[in-house]
């Protein structure tokens, strides 16, 4: 088949960058990794981008396609061409560019050490056997030891565009990782170092990380679990977590989100005066209710046993402990989609 | 990563060097596990994983290496557990074991299926506790020999250009294998044989090289691994009539025999016209879509992806693929080459536990347990003497190649040399070997060896300058494949990988029951060869 897609090509040693655009021959089953090779063989050997094992293990080849972080050995090309598509491959986001599709990743290393992730059992002595621990005891942590630390969340954060200190999705799945660990023993360092200033209440909740993540690893709610493990073990001094706490308690009582108090159980009474003229032009226009009485829905008790049904899951989640389950379940969306292009 | 953990363990100061980051080494790719006798799914012992190793070995690996990996393996998985590895588990907590080819028990332990995708994280985690030092994305492209030792390595910067020397009392290879050779493989695009190389060019002799291991479940068309754990949990081979043909090859053990009678077995079957469109099929449908879904997701999403097929409702299409180079730097019990201080462990050496075949999941347990042992011994003789020196000219030298390479203009760039190699090397020194096709394979390296002393790259700049360092590669694949040639055709008989149905079609314990020995002089390969050291077992008819 013929393919046709653009690349962002940048040259640090003479500053240029600039959009090229180039068409080459490739088998059916190429994928745009296979496409690469063609140019960078038949082309243009200057081409830089990093592969390896060409089978989504590696985590070599994280760059973007049509603005979204994928893995080039991942992107089959053929349904792309069907559809006359040329699509725009460029770097990662969120890390230094050092040449064409090639990132710096110190950066995001510096923060997967941060989080000192391995575990830590605390023993002096290792037992003569291994530690017995049950399947359901391992299952939460499955996905987060599926991460293969290809970037892909990391370009695709948000928070991170905004505050580069943030830790970000790779580093505090990697967090959770050893947090959701059975056989770690230093829970509580752990939390207390995650629940700092650039932790886990600096997320946005966009979850483009999960959205973007090419192995199902679902960052996002790795972090939902490090908040929930958080407060559960009382660590709950951020905003961040008092503002979960609140949201809940005020959806379980009411079934309604109760802005008015939730200021200041937020920010505290002091900070939460100083918005009493902002409050009150609110209330003026309509835009929030009366507080008092409070108002309970009709139906609070679907509120209720929604919370019972995230209880319950714990820290398995909603999507379930298969590993990757939903990145496949992605795959085929996105085979669907393609189809029904086609069939307009 | 395991021998630069024992060597900073024991107290010496340790760097890694690798041309792509740690994490991303092939080893991660391994999927279906790694063999110690825990005994957790049955009754099991070392000497029951020695006698299937040597048995799979086709009697050529050395014994005593065998038995030292299945002695240490226990407690060396044990180990990795500790450190943090998720491996999957029983019903009652402990490591997971599951069986697979030529193995008498079910003894591979494992993490679903991407169990050295959990290894290589963890070897890592244990690495950034250590604050080991890693030179990632250099290229190791010379070693420094001075005095009659390995005093270091010259290396290629890929992130910032120019030629950098490291001073090191050892130097420990550990840089995999050579599947890049073949068109068809599991091998990552990084898997060039390096390592090998590299002791091969300061005259360090490499071993059993004519052993390179097909793998019988790569996919197709691409080449990607597909787990021996998948016929480990019961996966049938159906050829074109929907047979289950190893009933005329391994009626015992059938989808479980040996790697090298699988893919013979499979080549037969293509090559006589009961394929299907050059490969035969992998059918997991009757396992049921949770059992999938729950150990084999991995090689479900690689279906799908690279293949379009769902294995839950259609059969995998599957060939033989180049794998596992059994051969490589030959070392002693210690991961000790030839040459004082240099070091080798993984399947770029060949200790040799895995003979003329490898078993699955006993590579993961040789990176581990052999990787441990060279970086202990390796660590004691840098702790026991003091001088480095990296002779200037050496740098010189190595600057002066370069850019002799990087000025060149005129010529033909890499691609189409290392195409020709990687799809002759498939055709003339495949599954099944002809003499006649070995002899032409070895002209055509030579021709084509001749054509690589001219190329041309394309990319001059500094940074992130992987044109060069590609065709570095191809040089080093190359003068490997010139071995494996000679090796080949000294070999006249038929053991484990190396198969040759059209002459010598029996193996001939009288005469080849001994380790090809290639040393490189005076630009060419020189044959030898080398006593298999025996400990208890004497050679036996090896069906399955």
């Amino acid at each position: 088949m013929d393919v046709a897609l653009k690349i962002w090509r940048s040259n640090p040693e003479t500053g240029e960058r600039e959009l090229k655009r180039y068409e080459v021959e490739a088998p059916e089953w190429a994928c745009l990794l296979d496409v690469l090779d063609i140019i960078k063989d038949q082309v243009d050997g200057t081409l830089a981008y990093r592969k390896s094992c060409r089978m989504m293990i590696c985590g070599s080849c994280g760059m973007r396609m049509d603005g979204r972080a994928i893995l080039a050995c991942k992107e089959r090309m053929a349904p792309i061409v069907e559809r006359g598509h040329v699509p725009v491959i460029a770097p990662m986001g969120n890390l230094p560019v050092i040449k064409d599709l090639a990132v710096d990743m110190s950066p995001f290393w510096s923060k997967i050490r941060a989080v000192k992730p391995w575990v830590d059992t605390g023993y002096a002595e290792y037992p003569e056997r291994e530690f017995v621990v049950g399947q359901e005891e391992m299952d939460p942590i499955h996905k987060e030891a599926l991460c293969i630390m290809c970037g892909c969340c990391v370009s695709e954060c948000n928070s991170m565009e905004s505050d580069p200190e943030f830790l970000g999705p790779a580093a505090l799945a990697k967090g959770f990782r050893t947090v959701g660990d059975p056989r770690d023993g230093a829970t509580i360092e752990r939390l207390q170092m995650l629940n700092s200033e650039h932790g886990i209440w600096d997320c946005t909740r966009c979850y483009f990380c999960n959205e973007r993540c090419p192995k199902g690893v679902d960052p996002r709610d790795a972090i939902a679990k490090l908040g929930a493990e958080s407060v559960k073990e009382g660590i709950d001094g951020d905003m961040g977590a008092k503002h979960a706490k609140w949201f809940i308690r005020s959806a379980e009582t009411t079934g309604w989100l109760r802005e008015t108090e939730l200021v200041p159980k937020t920010q505290g009474v002091v900070s939460a005066l100083k918005e009493t003229k902002f409050a009150l032009s609110l209330l003026r226009r309509g835009k929030v209710p009366i507080p008092v009485p409070p108002h309970v829905a009709d139906k609070v008790h679907e509120a209720r046993l929604l919370r019972e049904v995230v209880h319950a899951q714990g820290r398995l989640g909603a999507a379930g402990h298969v590993q990757g389950e939903k990145a496949l379940a992605k795959l085929d969306h996105h085979l669907a989609d393609d189809d029904g292009e086609e069939a307009q | 990563m395991r021998a630069a953990i024992e060597a900073f363990d024991v107290g010496a100061d340790v760097a890694l060097l690798s041309k792509i980051h740690p994490v991303r080494s092939h080893s991660g790719a391994a999927e279906g596990g790694i063999n110690a006798a825990l005994g957790n799914a049955s009754e099991d012992d070392p000497e029951k994983h020695a006698f299937d190793t040597v048995k799979g070995s086709d009697y050529l690996g050395d014994q005593d290496a065998i038995e030292i990996l299945c002695d240490e393996a226990p407690g060396d998985v044990y180990q990795l557990e500790h450190w943090g590895a998720v491996f999957s588990r029983t019903e009652d907590g402990r490591i997971a074991q599951r069986p697979f080819g030529a193995a008498g028990e079910p003894r591979t332990a494992y993490a679903a299926d991407i169990t050295g995708h959990v290894l290589v994280h963890v070897l890592y985690e244990q690495v950034m506790k250590r604050e080991i030092p890693a030179y990632e994305e250099w290229f190791a492209w010379k070693l420094i020999e001075e005095d009659g030792r390995c005093q270091g390595v010259i290396a290629w910067d890929i992130l910032n250009g120019g030629v950098k020397a490291i001073g090191a009392k050892t130097v420990i290879l550990a840089t995999g294998g050579a599947g890049r050779l073949y068109t068809g493989t599991t091998n990552a695009y990084a898997c060039t044989g390096d390592g090998m190389t590299l002791a091969l060019r300061l005259g360090v002799p490499l071993k059993d090289m004519e052993m390179m291991q097909f793998h019988p479940t790569t996919l197709s068309p691409t080449g990607v691994l597909i787990t021996e754990g998948c016929r480990g949990e019961g996966a049938y081979l159906l050829n074109g009539d929907g047979e289950r043909f190893l009933t005329r090859y391994a009626p015992n053990a059938m989808e479980l025999a040996s790697r090298d009678v699988i893919s013979r077995a499979e080549q037969t079957e293509i090559d006589e016209g009961r394929g299907v469109d050059g490969n035969v099929l992998l059918d997991l449908r009757h396992l049921g879509a949770e059992k999938i879904i729950e150990r084999l997701h991995g090689t479900r999403e690689l279906s799908m992806v690279f293949a379009g097929v769902d294995p839950i409702y259609e059969p995998i299409p599957v060939r033989p693929g180049a794998h596992y180079h059994m051969g490589g730097v030959e070392t002693d019990l210690w991961g000790k080459t030839e040459l004082d201080g240099l070091y080798a462990s993984g399947e770029c050496a060949c200790v040799s536990v895995h003979g003329a075949n490898r078993l699955g999941g006993n590579a993961l347990m040789e990176t581990i347990t052999y990787g441990k042992r060279s970086g202990a011994a390796a660590a004691e003789w840098a702790l026991g003497h003091t001088t480095v020196t990296v002779p200037e000219s050496a740098v010189a030298d190595a600057e002066r190649e370069i850019r002799t390479l990087l000025d060149r203009r005129d010529g033909e760039r890499p691609h189409a040399i290392r195409d020709e190699m990687a799809s002759t090397m498939h055709e003339n020194f495949g599954v099944f070997r002809r003499e006649d096709q070995m002899r032409r394979q070895g002209e055509i390296v030579e021709a084509l060896r001749e054509r690589n002393k001219r190329v041309v790259v394309d990319d001059k700049g500094s940074v992130f300058n992987n044109d060069v360092t590609q065709a570095l590669e191809l040089g080093f694949l190359l003068e490997l494949a010139a071995c494996m040639v000679e090796a080949g055709i000294a070999r006249k008989e038929s053991r484990g990988a190396h198969a040759r149905p059209y002459d010598f079609p029996e193996r001939d314990d009288e005469s080849y029951m001994k380790h090809t020995i290639v040393r490189w002089r005076d630009g060419r390969p020189e044959l030898d060869w080398a006593p298999v050291r025996m400990t208890k077992w004497e050679p036996m008819e090896r069906t399955y």
